[in-house]
């Protein structure tokens, strides 16, 4: 058995960027490659958008912060947003012409969309996902995978008795192992969405644990915890928390408008915290989702 | 067997049986410094002469009062070589002291908590100050670090690594000039390569690598600590027998006990937790069962309280139950500065 020389590693490892210079310098370059990496959002919070972008951000460049190769998106929750991606590909193909030049392809070529409707069917693929990451074409090599969601997955099929859970913990080991070994092998960053519920005071406190930077993490105006528990949290490398608050916005009466009623516009206000990370300090950042994806608001 | 029959020469000869010393076995039972003061010589003669009993003794089946059993040791001799054991420094004073000065060699040491808490961290500040020299009060020796999880970062060792080559200049301005003529400046490059980092990604690599480490440090003998972050990752996935899981656990157990002891290095496992249903309630607790819980001799626990990190010993045969809180800086591991903080003795 050999060591693995650090030296021939590079100093920093290679990340992937966001598409956001605010949020890049917040995750200091962005997601990293031979690592997992969960998002942990409510719905609607923008964690399908910041996988859709990471898939078109893939194909980037190295000089740019991408990692030159296509990605991966395994989606276990229906519908898989087509058009939402086809939206951001155009504004995406408009900023990166010179990529597609050559080729006359478009960014949506190099994301390949996989529905996974179980935890069975996701061992299924996986060594189907082997062959395919090796055979990858020398253009675009397979360098990002995103799982959207993790949660999704196991929903149904599991009780609430021990037993099950039991079972359901020794399945996220196998996941988390199998997509890190994946990710050892070739390379690759791994993004893994995951829902939350709300938090219950429960009579042990253990619903109430604290797991990394924040005390206690809340969306929405309300508490709420990742969903999977204990158990996943031990299996994911970095965690990061998105969260939405609405914020309104006020427009200023003018002098002589007395009578009108001012105008209110809101604007959801989205936060990305970093949970845990083996190598990023607590930190967190806004951003906002608009047409062209996401762009982070100067702090 | 008599002492007048050792080839040394007379002079001694007639020191040593006038100083008392008229058998083999009551030579080999003192310290070098003992016999040489007791008998007038120098530490080097006395040594000679240990090493010269020692052979002969060896050659015939002994049986002196005080050494009965071929290679037993008695508790005097085992005290003063536990006291003169190095300890590996965690950078965190208030650790250390909780641990009595640091990672103790010879040791396994279990570290567990949840995740975010700084396992990874801690790992990676010991694999980075065990190589500080023995003119700095370190070890002076190379780290072994079996990744299982992925989570070892480069630029993380970097960052540690660099602040405690600048904490190496800062204290090198308070060493007397005559240490200073000779110092070989460290860099942060030279850190990371004496990290002899695996990563596993299976149970069977584990296994296979906890079997090789053996050989591997017999050829590297410099090693003075084996970290693996975590031990637990493989083995909580679906084990179709669980009893076989128990038998490689409690051998892979051994295997670190026996490395630690042959080798004189520590032994640090990082672990996870999980809940446990005890006495109607659910509770933490660390991964891998009861059965796992023997087969270190130290355990700490890391927990969150408020807003600060803490360590407690749980289990240690020499120190008693206590905990303190630390905090990790871009520096690495550090003392926490909260105003409120005390080190609780249970």
């Amino acid at each position: 058995m050999k060591p693995e020389n650090l030296l021939l590693r590079s100093p920093t490892s290679r990340k992937l960027t966001t598409g956001c210079e605010i949020l890049d310098e917040c995750l200091r370059g962005g997601f990293p490659c031979n690592s997992m990496t969960e998002i942990v959002a409510e719905s609607g919070c923008g964690k399908t958008q910041l996988c859709l972008q990471l898939s078109l951000c893939a194909q980037l460049p190295i000089s740019l912060g991408g990692l030159d190769g296509s990605s991966l998106y395994l989606h276990s929750e229906f519908p898989f947003p087509f058009r939402r991606l086809h939206q951001l590909s155009r504004s995406f193909h408009q900023s990166n012409p010179s990529i597609y030049a050559n080729h006359n392809d478009n960014p949506c070529d190099h994301v390949f969309v996989q529905n996974v409707h179980s935890v069975d069917h996701l061992f299924d693929i996986m060594p189907r996902i082997d062959s395919f990451v090796r055979n990858s074409k020398k253009r675009f090599p397979l360098k990002l995978i995103v799982l959207d969601s993790i949660a999704a997955l196991f929903r149904s099929e599991f009780d609430n008795t021990p037993s099950d859970l039991k079972k359901r913990s020794s399945l996220f080991f196998k996941v988390s192992g199998k997509l890190k070994q994946l990710a050892n092998k070739f390379d690759l960053a791994v993004v893994i969405t995951n829902q939350v519920t709300d938090f219950v005071e429960s009579s042990d406190g253990l619903s109430g644990l604290r797991i990394g930077n924040l005390r206690y993490l809340c969306s929405s105006g309300r508490r709420v915890v990742p969903a999977l528990g204990l158990a996943w949290a031990n299996c994911v490398n970095s965690r990061f928390f998105i969260s939405r608050s609405d914020k309104i916005v006020c427009k200023e009466k003018t002098e002589n408008d007395e009578s009108g009623p001012s105008s209110v516009s809101r604007r959801a206000q989205r936060r990305l915290d970093i949970v845990f990370s083996p190598y990023l300090p607590g930190a967190s950042c806004e951003f906002m989702i608009t047409r062209e994806g996401i762009c982070a608001v100067q702090a | 067997m008599e002492a007048w029959r050792l080839p040394v020469s007379s002079s001694i000869r007639g020191k040593l049986i006038s100083a008392g010393y008229t058998s083999l076995s009551s030579i080999s039972s003192v310290s070098s410094s003992d016999l040489a003061r007791d008998v007038n010589i120098t530490e080097e003669e006395a040594f000679e002469i240990m090493k010269l009993a020692n052979q002969a003794s060896g050659s015939n089946s002994c049986n002196g009062s005080r050494s009965l059993i071929n290679g037993a040791k008695n508790a005097w001799d085992m005290l003063h070589e536990e006291d003169s054991l190095p300890r590996i420094t965690t950078s965190c004073s208030d650790l250390d002291n909780i641990l009595g000065g640091g990672i103790s060699c010879r040791d396994v040491t279990e570290i567990g908590g949840v995740p975010g808490i700084g396992k990874t961290q801690i790992g990676i500040q010991l694999s980075v100050n065990v190589q500080i020299p023995r003119e700095f009060g370190g070890l002076g020796g190379k780290a072994i670090y079996i990744d299982t999880e992925g989570s070892f970062m480069v630029e993380r060792a970097l960052q540690i690594a660099e602040a405690c080559v600048e904490d190496m200049k800062e204290y090198t301005g308070y060493m007397h000039k005559h240490f200073k003529a000779n110092q070989v400046e460290m860099k942060p490059k030279d850190i990371l390569e004496n990290i002899i980092y695996f990563r596993v990604c299976s149970y069977t690599e584990q296994i296979a690598l906890v079997n090789h480490l053996d050989k591997f440090i017999s050829e590297n003998k410099d090693v003075k600590v084996v970290i693996i972050d975590s031990i637990t990752f493989h083995f909580r996935q679906d084990f179709d027998d669980l009893a076989q899981r128990t038998r490689v656990l409690s051998e892979m157990a051994l295997k670190f006990m026996k490395l630690a002891k042959k080798f004189s290095l520590a032994v640090v496992l990082l672990n996870q937790v999980t809940t446990k249903y005890t006495q109607g309630t659910f509770q933490l607790a660390l991964a891998l069962g009861d059965s796992w819980s023997h087969s270190c001799t130290n355990r700490v626990i890391l927990y969150w309280n408020g807003d600060e990190r803490y360590a407690y010993i749980d289990k240690s045969p020499s120190l008693p139950s206590a905990s303190a809180s630390y905090t990790v800086t871009s520096r690495g591991l550090r003392n926490s500065s909260s105003s409120s903080k005390r080190v609780k003795m249970m």
